[in-house]
């Protein structure tokens, strides 16, 4: 009888799986757990390096994480550059990422900060560069000769932002948010060559692979995906989508667990009984 | 961001949900005609977009300096235009000339800066005592200093994995599986952060919450 159980449960329809999952997920949305977040020290360190930006000094933005990343990227990318926008630092974006721009306009219009800035003067979006690490280390030695203009077409010397600065020495930090290895790139065209600290706002999957990075010191800060960006919304003191994303991760998560007991449990159970 | 007011801003976010919903079709139901619509019309915008944003930086990098008297960017464009005989299986051999020089590039640049952070800094961190010493700290630098050891250890093949290696690489061979069962972990959290927000879109479209 107990053998017959275990066999049915191993034979559950997966999309039955998927229903329950998708469920699990909405549940925290309309009635969040308040599940607690604590702070690591990559993100600590991350917000601290944010926070040391002093005014009138420039930081680059690399938005190299497209529109379905932004579960995970985006509410860390939200809540740094609100503290950019209070430390009056000047803020250049640019996408390795064809639909970047649609990150870079999720931003402006999630900080209300930015209506008291001026574009062109505080902050200024250059676009896209392709060339994957060459591009990159082209910006690091000469911003002109990639950009010649922002991407609204205003030519790049009209822009009062851009009057001193052209070469990584001209930039205080990189903040570089990643769905894959371009962060590896400003660290070696960056962060080896010119001493520019660099810090990784990525998704979850990458988050092992840049760890040893964060722990030698190579990058000043590291965010890990939502959870990542649950933490700095605590720390900037504006809970937002993250912090509810990170309830409804849980919650699947402990499906996933159950699932993943269940299953082995079945698998012993019937384990030469076939 | 607030919800739209205008017929296109909520033309908009239906149609994402509804083309979200074909997509979630599959897993949910099955292969169906609308899976398959919402799949082909995802790829055919993602590629028009991609070949736009190409043209559009082909012309702001090269063809504007070059109609602007800047020569020199004549010759990546001719590199790029090499590039197509890849098609010929006549002429085959003059692409290869600008992937070598794009391999060779990329290679150069990339080695300049892989020894300190990938390899020196890597190794320096791995032997350095630890600044605190509390248990957690020394049980980190233990793990991380033997699991280095035993995990390369593993890589031996030209030795037999038996006698005095044979615990030690059969240890490495374990934490390697913990490692990539880590890898593994977070590639799961990133789905269900991607499920997570797609899930919250639906509540937001139908307003059973603020968007």
């Amino acid at each position: 009888m107990s053998q017959g159980i275990w066999n049915r449960l191993q034979m559950i329809d997966r999309r039955i799986i998927y229903w329950v999952l998708f469920i699990i997920l909405m549940i925290p949305f309309i009635r969040p757990l308040g599940l607690p977040v604590s702070i690591t020290d990559q993100t600590r360190d991350l917000y601290n390096g944010i926070r040391s930006v002093k005014e009138g000094e420039v930081v680059v933005i690399n938005i190299s994480s497209g529109v379905s990343a932004w579960a995970e990227c985006l509410p860390s990318l939200v809540a740094s550059v609100k503290v950019l926008n209070q430390q009056k630092a000047k803020i250049i974006f640019w996408t390795s990422f064809v639909d970047g721009q649609l990150t870079y306009e999720a931003i402006v219009s999630k900080v209300p900060s930015f209506k008291e800035r001026v574009y062109g003067t505080d902050y200024v979006y250059l676009g896209y560069y392709a060339g994957a690490e060459t591009g990159v280390a082209q910006l690091a030695k000469d911003i002109r000769s990639v950009f010649t203009a922002d991407y609204k077409g205003t030519p790049i010397n009209q822009l009062p932002i851009m009057q001193n600065v052209n070469k990584a020495e001209d930039v205080k930090l990189v903040l570089s948010s990643d769905t894959g290895d371009v962060c590896d790139y400003y660290i070696r065209q960056w962060r080896v060559p010119y001493g520019v600290p660099v810090a990784e706002i990525g998704i979850a999957m990458i988050y092992s692979s840049y760890q040893p990075h964060y722990k030698a010191g190579i990058l000043f800060g590291l965010s890990n995906g939502s959870r990542g960006g649950a933490e700095l919304e605590k720390l900037v003191g504006e809970l937002g989508d993250a912090t509810t994303t990170m309830d409804a991760i849980n919650s699947s998560h402990l499906l996933v667990i159950f699932c993943i007991v269940l299953a082995n449990l079945g698998y012993l159970a019937t384990r030469g009984k076939k | 961001m607030a919800y739209p007011t205008d017929v296109v801003g909520i033309l908009g976010i239906w149609s994402a949900l509804l083309l979200m919903l074909m997509i979630y079709s599959y897993p949910l139901y099955k292969e169906n005609p609308f899976f398959r619509f919402a799949e082909h019309l995802f790829i055919g915008l993602a590629l028009a977009i991609a070949v736009i944003t190409a043209i559009q930086t082909t012309m702001r990098m090269a063809v504007t300096p070059v109609l602007g008297g800047d020569i020199v960017y004549v010759i990546p464009i001719i590199l790029g235009f090499m590039m197509y005989f890849i098609f010929s299986s006549d002429y085959r051999w003059v692409s290869r000339y600008p992937i070598a020089i794009l391999v060779g590039s990329a290679i150069g640049l990339g080695m300049r800066g892989v020894i300190i952070p990938n390899i020196l800094t890597q190794i320096i961190n791995t032997i350095t005592f630890p600044k605190s010493t509390d248990f957690m700290s020394m049980f980190n630098f233990v793990y991380i200093a033997l699991g280095t050891l035993f995990a390369v250890m593993y890589f031996l093949l030209t030795y037999e994995h038996k006698g005095a290696i044979l615990y030690p690489t059969r240890l490495g061979r374990w934490l390697i599986m913990i490692g990539l069962g880590a890898y593994y972990g977070n590639t799961v959290l990133f789905r269900m952060s991607m499920l997570s927000g797609r899930a919250q879109y639906l509540l937001q479209v139908l307003r059973i919450i603020p968007m």
